[in-house]
């Protein structure tokens, strides 16, 4: 490029187009992410309790988190997550695995088994949610009639605490294990058919194989699936607020579902964003420490 | 014994034939090169060895045992792919390894092959790393190191060098052929690379379209060439054709574009059992210059330059013989003295003593005794 052609163009070309092209972007995020998200934060070291609209809105600090502490619901409710975490995550997680190996055989029609991997994941949540529930309606519910049929009595999938919460992380590994299966799918199909060929040489039987190529090449896709699964499970709603509404009472109610009932149903928009604010730090704190692990692990494996 | 037999050995994807019935005898201890354009059916002949292929038909046989049935773990060969296929979460050392782990060998004893082979190939140092932290060459040295630990009864290559670029290439070719002479083992190994074939075989098998065209020695394929198709895949640049014509008692050719070349007396016998059948002329670069001693079997002809190409060492001139419109265009192979200059008109020599005749629709070459 000749100097005299365009001499002053060069000059905000590099750094003020960059921060051109970004502004759109940046005023976006800050838009539907920062603002909403620090409007959360102020409100919740407020009292907005709109079913006293009178009250106005009164700063009082931590106050709201201090009552979170002392809220055996709030408790209640985390551990219900808690628990549909460390169910559904490596459920999905062993099932989608089973999927995803299954639909990357060699079939001769392929696109039944696409299909079936994407059914689930295409299906709203809600739809999933009621789906299962008449599965394991108590009386007219498919789960009890083949029960029935071994001759086992019907059991109270809904209205038992413990009942429900299996039906419930049933329905949410047959929800999620899709996406996994689909993530971890996409990851083997980068594996070289010829790591397979070459360990067949070798004298690997297909188990061998499993282990020593699938398993440590899919690595990178399975942490990846891990996150997303570990953040949607934070925040489950949907599938147990169509089974059981959290119930019976609040057996089956998760923290998501306990935040919209504060904010939605109680108007207490306060403590309700009080709650959402420590979901949300529960989130970062999980994803921080996948992110830690898969960071020092890649790490190690550069220095080898 | 590691010997590798062939019986009849052929193979379809449904409807389509792609290796056509091939019987092959492969010494132990012999250096054999499968070549041949990109589709001929090499890789997968190899495959079919390897156990990667099922086998439609025919019988395969290593080290004296049908294999047909066998899985690739128990033929006892070792393969090294095109890309390597090294196991990218494994060191060095695991990856040669790791076919040694699986038989279950003793630690010490894995200790030694690895380290011996490893010392072959120069690769003692690399033992920690991981294969995304070698260089093409060095990936190419692991892919042999964990197919010599094995110390199978016979290395199968499939294009193993072809991801290196053209110094490394004939570099690693030197190794390779280094390798076999230490070791000694049977070795089949895919290429489509002419050279490669003739500078690392003891004998090529040359195949088209899933058929075996030819098996012969690297002298045989280039100087007895048993069809045009094997002609005019070895050699660089390739040998002339044009269409040709035997006449007067089989002692004369008449080459398209009004050129008569006559037959070294030793054919005449031969090509007077063919006159006046369609066949086409076959004369390699190196036997068109330009003239400097008269000799039997040598004739001079009028051609004019219509191309060259300095090599360095060599000078390659397209060369128009004869003064007729449609002459034949031939690549001869001069000395950079020679000088050639486009346009120029200059005596030609064609050196007859190893001119080959092909049939024109079979494509066999036509030959008598002592060609």
């Amino acid at each position: 490029m000749s100097d005299a052609a365009v001499p002053k163009q060069k000059d905000m070309s590099e750094p003020m187009l960059g921060a051109l092209l970004l502004l759109p972007a940046v005023l976006l995020l800050l838009l539907v992410v920062v603002y909403p998200i620090g409007t959360l934060f102020w409100t919740s070291l407020h009292s907005v309790d709109n079913a006293n609209p009178q009250a106005g809105e009164q700063w009082v600090g931590i106050a709201n988190y201090l009552r979170a502490f002392d809220d055996d619901r709030f408790w209640h409710a985390t551990l219900q997550t808690v628990i549909y975490i460390v169910v559904t995550v490596p459920g999905a997680l062993v099932v989608g695995l089973g999927l995803a190996l299954l639909a990357n055989q060699p079939f001769r029609i392929q696109w039944p088994v696409r299909l079936s991997l994407l059914l689930p994941w295409a299906l709203p949540l809600v739809f999933a949610g009621l789906i299962f529930r008449w599965f394991f309606e108590y009386q007219t519910g498919i789960v009890n009639d083949l029960l029935a049929r071994i001759g086992v009595e019907p059991l109270g999938w809904l209205s038992d605490p413990t009942l429900a919460t299996i039906a419930i992380c049933i329905a949410i590994i047959w929800k999620a294990s899709s996406f996994m299966a689909l993530m971890l799918l996409a990851g083997l199909q980068t594996i070289p058919k010829s790591l397979y060929e070459a360990a067949e040489v070798d004298g690997a039987s297909k188990w061998q194989q499993f282990v020593e190529i699938t398993l440590p090449m899919l690595r990178p896709s399975i942490f990846v699936a891990l996150i997303f699964r570990t953040i949607t499970a934070i925040q489950t709603f949907d599938i147990p607020y169509a089974m059981t509404g959290g119930g019976p009472g609040d057996a089956t109610e998760t923290l998501a579902m306990y935040i919209h009932k504060s904010t939605l149903d109680f108007l207490d928009f306060g403590y309700g964003s009080a709650l959402a604010a420590l979901m949300f730090l529960f989130s970062m704190v999980a994803t921080s420490g996948y992110l830690r692990y898969t960071r020092r692990s890649s790490g190690r494996g550069a220095e080898e | 014994m590691s010997e590798v037999t062939l019986n009849h050995v052929a193979k379809s994807f449904g409807p389509v034939n792609v290796i056509k019935g091939i019987d092959l005898q492969i010494k132990s201890g012999e250096f054999v090169v499968f070549v041949g354009p990109s589709g001929c059916g090499k890789s997968t002949l190899l495959r079919m060895i390897a156990g990667l292929e099922s086998i439609t038909s025919g019988k395969i046989s290593i080290g004296g045992t049908i294999v047909n049935d066998l899985p690739p773990r128990l033929r006892d060969i070792a393969m090294v792919f095109q890309d390597y296929a090294l196991y990218p979460h494994k060191s060095v050392f695991e990856n040669m390894a790791f076919g040694l782990r699986l038989r279950k060998l003793p630690e010490h004893e894995i200790q030694t092959r690895v380290n011996n082979a490893a010392g072959i190939l120069q690769i003692n140092h690399l033992f920690e790393r991981k294969p995304r932290e070698l260089s093409g060459g060095q990936r190419q040295r692991v892919a042999m190191g964990r197919a010599i630990v094995r110390q199978p009864k016979a290395f199968l290559f499939d294009e193993p060098l072809s991801n290196l670029d053209a110094l490394l290439r004939s570099e690693m070719r030197v190794e390779i052929k280094k390798l076999h002479h230490r070791l000694g083992n049977t070795i089949i190994y895919v290429t489509h690379d002419q050279v490669e074939a003739m500078t690392l075989a003891d004998r090529i098998v040359v195949l088209q379209e899933g058929n075996l065209v030819q098996y012969d020695t690297p002298d045989g394929i280039y100087n007895r060439p048993a069809a045009k198709f094997v002609a005019g895949f070895t050699g660089s640049p390739p040998m002339n054709f044009a269409p040709c014509r035997i006449g007067e008692g089989g002692r004369v050719l008449h080459v398209a574009g009004g050129v008569d070349l006559p037959v070294p007396a030793r054919c005449v016998d031969e090509c007077a059992r063919h006159i006046g059948r369609e066949v086409i002329f076959g004369l390699r670069p190196e036997h068109i210059g330009v003239p400097t001693v008269d000799a039997p079997g040598i004739e001079r002809i009028d051609g004019s330059v219509l191309l060259v190409e300095p090599l360095g060492a060599e000078t390659l001139g397209l060369i128009k013989l004869g003064k007729h419109d449609k002459a034949a265009e031939v690549t001869g192979r001069f000395e950079p003295d020679a000088r050639l200059q486009v346009g120029q008109n200059l005596p030609i020599a064609l050196d007859l003593n190893h001119f080959h005749l092909f049939d024109c629709k079979t494509g066999l070459a036509i030959r008598g005794n002592g060609w």
